[in-house]
């Protein structure tokens, strides 16, 4: 039995008592209203969309076609040459393993410590508790400009500001809104359940382990699709602390690929859609996870 | 009291083994760097440049290693300059030899993170002397200039036959004629074709300033206000964008296609003139190799400022934290060297910054060249003081020649405002 | 006995909750040491460089005020400033609207909801540069869709990255393509307003704005100042996006330094960034953080007091 936090369940309550719900055009009025709804939604999707197909398609145009005025969407001739060139230009399976790692190492970091506090924040009560829950959305509001100098020169110090430690030991420290996005999810798992295995003697960290955990599934799903797509797209610290190229990540590759002599819009597309792909593909499949996270982190 | 001890031990245990596992993974994936064993170096390489110049570079280095068996040059490429910074000010240096430009010398020497150079044994007798000069600081010998860049007129050939100009101008009165003959605007002012364009208003600006006989430092400080700056500027404006609009000049430049790619204004006939350096020469030939092109001085305020124009240097240099400076010196000999210097400069088409290499028949497949190597025997060639400032400098005078240029402001209130900035540089 | 037993009692419960103490800070320990090593020192130290003059190579020296007093007179600091605190200004509202208007139109009873909405969020997964790259090329004069897309509909078309008027424009495109979750966020607040209510207000005659006003907007409002709180404090730290899209090719000698068309596109970040690291005054770029946290943490708390005025908990669900 869960208490997951799942707003289409509620949905899909209210639309069974919504009369309402699949309105038909059967009047004029509801027949404008279907358009209009249509309409608006179209444009909605395609405003968002759209961008997509642009990368998409130029990905696969040949120069003639990329840089003809006014642009045209559709390629008359699709051609493959962008991607290859893209694959040559740069280092690209380096990158792509360089990333992947950092984002594999980051998404356990995560599991390991996020839920731990978590825990910490929401089945053990303790005083101090809410001091510290202040503490970590406090956290949340902190421009990282004000730590980053500090930050860097810490590491340079300990002469580790050049590689990937720095962009994975913070994950293995408690990521706050994972953090707090798992507190939300325990605070509606019923405390019967903990109560009795305390009674019966259990230590803290098997009633953890072997109780809680399970049941915080989803929330730790959530919470590894979320710093997946994090450590993946991040910029600005593999900006800051990867200093060959050999450690680039796949952000940094396609950053020097803009910055060689002569943007080649049509490869640096097709590196777009090759870097893309991997996040897309776990949206796709974890979609749920992602779409009941976002409200679950924010409405309650 | 058994259970209340273990729960105890288990808490700590879970603290001990986060603790564990943090100081594995700090240990654990530290710098990769250079190492040294069976009496053979390695040492690490650096360089900014990528595509065709790296090609050229890691020929150079892989002919180094067959050369000689005591060191082993290991070369990577790495664009971003604020990383080799962070590189130079960490405790594990990435590489032993980098590349940067001449007008970092001053900011990086005064700094203490430049090794110097004096006590190597490096031969400097045939570089050129200003091009020498900008890798020194306070009289000691920072890096070793490899490259050499240069500012000349280029020119449309075939628009300048459209416009029935015979031949490139040689004093400003001519310029600005040229300009006015092959500047093409519509009934309603706009643009369609520009006498003289830029895809770096900096590029242009700065240069211009020397031709007109102005200085931008002066007695080691920055002089943005420097009469000849200020005339610069204004013939500019009188010339080009008073008279065609800033407004439609800046419409026509934000339909420039990039720069230095088959789009670019230039190789488009969108510009007719601009001033730019010698790797064009090389670039044309290979991206568009049908344009019709020439190359000349850029025309003189004065006599005495005859072949003035503006230069920058590529350079070596040795980081101060770097493990293996004598290994690294040796390969910075090489890599300087006439022979190498020769192979790269004709690679990266850039000038060598060698005395003897400027009559090398080696570059005479680069169409063009001669001009920009002859251009380095002028006595009026000027470059950017090596100081502590010169980034900050550079960055102020981007955004005011960008306002300039867009009509925001006048020559004067532009470059005083950089002044007022320029004043805070010594903090 | 009676207080024999309570004086045991209230022993055990000492004990109990010191225990309990142990355990949560046991348990929590990861985010402690999280905390110290990288937020409460590296703020102390930030504060202490805001008042030297540090290049990172050479020891710190102590300037006291100066950096504050130089950023007053900096005029490209007011410029970042200014930049930053316009995005806000304009982002925010527009996200908040836009974000509320999308969520309805996500709430219409069409079929196929769940593709609609993960179409809508794709963007917030797209890697930050991808997208940046994406609207840059999107945003170009001559070959660019979006002034293709206003010359077909017969207005001017602006050329974004370098007339100085657009560049914010253009970074709010960027920001505003992302706002996915702020969609979705907006629909599952809607969704869970009883639907009782709108029929009972239907009943009583009122029209869908009334609706809208009365019934689910007070709703709403919780949700709102999160997100308000939460979207300003990344738009006043915006970063990437300007960087990249005003980030010029590494040819040439010129500077090649960012921020469009007569700084028209510096954020204070990126300001930050260049000071920190292009330009190693590490001092009075820490003396910026300090500014833009102290800036954040005033207009948080101006949003959280105003809150007061507007905001509606209802003690259900």
């Amino acid at each position: 039995m869960t208490t997951t936090i799942d707003p289409g369940a509620r949905v899909r309550q209210r639309r069974a008592t919504n009369p309402r719900a699949g309105r038909t055009a059967r009047t004029r009025r509801g027949a404008a209203r279907w358009t209009v709804q249509r309409v608006l939604l179209v444009a909605l999707i395609l405003a968002f969309f759209f961008p997509f197909l642009v990368m998409l398609t130029t990905a696969f145009k040949t120069p003639a076609d990329i840089f003809h005025a006014p642009p045209t969407l559709w390629p008359r001739h699709w051609t493959l040459a962008n991607f290859a060139s893209a694959i040559k230009a740069i280092p690209f399976w380096l990158y792509l393993g360089n990333t992947l790692l950092i984002a594999a190492i980051s998404v356990i970091g995560v599991l390991i410590s996020a839920p731990l506090v978590a825990y910490s924040l929401s089945k053990i009560r303790w005083r101090g508790r809410n001091s510290l829950l202040v503490v970590v959305l406090a956290t949340m509001m902190l421009p990282p400009q004000v730590t980053m100098i500090p930050i860097y020169l810490l590491w340079n110090k300990v002469g580790l500001s050049n590689g990937m430690v720095p962009l994975v030991v913070p994950t293995f420290l408690g990521v706050p809104f994972l953090v707090y996005l798992i507190r939300q999810f325990l605070i509606a798992v019923p405390d019967e359940l903990l109560e009795a295995a305390r009674m019966d003697g259990a230590h803290e960290l098997r009633i953890y382990w072997s109780v809680v955990l399970p049941i915080a599934r989803p929330a730790l799903v959530t919470s590894a699709v979320f710093q997946f797509v994090w450590a993946w797209t991040d910029f600005m610290n593999p900006l800051i602390y990867l200093g060959d190229s050999g450690k680039y990540t796949l952000s940094l590759g396609l950053y020097s690929f803009f910055s060689q002599e002569g943007v080649n819009w049509g490869p640096l597309m097709a590196a777009c859609v090759l870097f893309t792909l991997p996040a897309f593909a776990i949206f796709i499949v974890a979609q749920r996870y992602f779409i009941s996270g976002v409200a679950a982190g924010a409405l309650k | 009291m058994t259970v209340r001890k273990s729960r105890h031990r288990r808490a700590a245990t879970a603290l001990a083994a986060s603790a564990v596992g943090l100081a594995l993974a700090i240990s654990g994936c530290s710098a990769g760097g250079s190492g040294s064993g069976s009496g053979k170096t390695t040492i690490t390489f650096s360089y900014l440049w990528t595509g065709n110049e790296a090609a050229a570079l890691q020929q150079i280095v892989a002919d180094f290693n067959k050369s000689q068996s005591q060191i082993t040059v290991d070369a990577v490429s790495n664009p971003d300059q604020t990383k080799q910074l962070s590189s130079m000010a960490s405790m594990n240096g990435s590489f032993d030899v980098s590349d940067s430009y001449g007008s970092n010398v001053g900011s990086w020497a005064s700094k203490g993170i430049l090794e110097p150079l004096g006590g190597y044994g490096i031969d400097t007798s045939d570089f050129i002397p200003s091009v020498l000069a900008q890798d020194e600081y306070q009289g000691k010998l920072y890096a070793i200039p490899i490259a050499t860049q240069e500012y000349k007129l280029l020119y449309n050939k075939t628009l300048f036959a459209q416009a029935g100009i015979t031949s490139p101008p040689t004093t400003m009165d001519e310029f600005a004629q040229d300009i006015a003959k092959t500047t093409k605007t519509t009934a309603g002012g706009t643009i369609t074709q520009l006498g003289l364009g830029t895809s770096s208003a900096y590029d242009l600006l700065s240069t211009l300033a020397y031709v007109f006989g102005g200085q931008w430092d002066t007695d080691g400080k920055p002089s943005p206000t420097n009469a000849g700056n200020i005339a610069a500027m204004n013939w500019y404006k009188t010339n080009v964008l008073d008279k065609y609009g800033a407004s439609n000049i800046a419409k026509f430049e934000s339909g420039y296609g990039e720069y230095m790619t088959a789009q670019d204004p230039f190789y488009t006939g969108k510009i007719a003139m601009t001033l730019d350096g010698e790797w064009q020469s090389a670039n044309i030939a290979k991206t568009a190799p049908n344009l019709k092109w020439g190359v000349a001085d850029i025309p003189a305020a004065s006599p005495a400022l005859a072949n003035a124009t503006q230069t920058y240097s590529s350079m070596f240099f040795i980081p101060v934290n770097s493990k293996h400076k004598q290994a690294a010196a040796t390969f910075l000999k090489y890599l300087t060297g006439p022979q190498a210097m020769l192979s790269f400069t004709k690679a990266i088409g850039n000038l060598p910054a060698r005395t003897s290499l400027l009559d090398a028949k080696a570059y005479n497949s680069l169409p063009g060249f001669d001009v920009w190597l002859q251009g380095l025997k002028s006595k009026n060639l000027f470059a950017f003081a090596p100081s502590t400032y010169a980034t900050q400098y550079q960055a102020d005078l981007t955004t005011a020649f960008s306002d300039f240029v867009l009509g925001t402001q006048s020559a004067q209130a532009a470059m005083a405002s950089v002044g007022q900035k320029a004043a805070s540089y010594g903090q | 006995m009676a207080s024999d037993v309570s004086a045991a009692g209230s022993r055990r419960t000492a004990r109990h909750e010191r225990r309990a103490l142990w355990k949560g800070l046991a348990f929590a320990s990861p985010f402690l040491l999280g905390f110290v090593v990288f937020i409460a020192y590296p703020m102390v130290a930030s504060g202490y460089y805001s008042f030297t003059d540090f290049n990172l190579f050479q020891s710190p020296t102590w300037v006291g005020l100066a950096n504050y007093r130089h950023m007053f007179s900096d005029s490209t600091f007011w410029q970042a400033l200014w930049n930053t605190l316009f995005m806000t200004a304009v982002g925010v509202p527009l996200t908040i609207i836009i974000g509320l208007a999308g969520a309805h139109v996500l709430n219409f009873p069409i079929k196929g909801q769940p593709i609609y909405r993960a179409l809508v969020y794709v963007p917030v997964i797209v890697p930050i540069v991808v997208g940046s790259y994406l609207w840059r090329w999107m945003l170009n004069s001559q070959y660019g869709y979006v002034d293709r897309l206003l010359q077909l509909l017969g207005l001017p078309q602006p050329a974004w990255l370098t007339e100085p008027a657009w560049g914010k424009p253009a970074i709010l495109l960027i920001a505003l393509w992302t706002i996915g979750s702020t969609l979705l966020i907006y629909l599952a607040a809607i969704r869970d307003v009883p639907q009782e209510l709108y029929e009972a207000a239907q009943l009583d005659g009122a029209g869908s704005w009334r609706r809208f006003v009365n019934i689910t907007w007070p709703r709403l409002t919780p949700v709102t100042l999160f997100q308000i709180i939460v979207v300003m404090i990344s738009y006043l730290q915006i970063f990437t996006q300007p960087y990249l899209l005003t980030q010029a090719n590494a040819v040439g000698n010129g500077a090649a330094a960012s921020g469009g068309a007569g700084n028209s596109m510096l954020s204070l970040s990126m300001y930050l960034f260049e000071n920190a690291f292009s330009f190693l005054k590490m001092g009075y770029a820490s003396a910026m953080a300090w500014v833009l946290f102290v800036l954040t943490l005033l207009i948080t708390l101006i949003l959280l007091w105003s809150s007061k005025l507007w905001v509606h908990y209802d003690n259900n669900d």
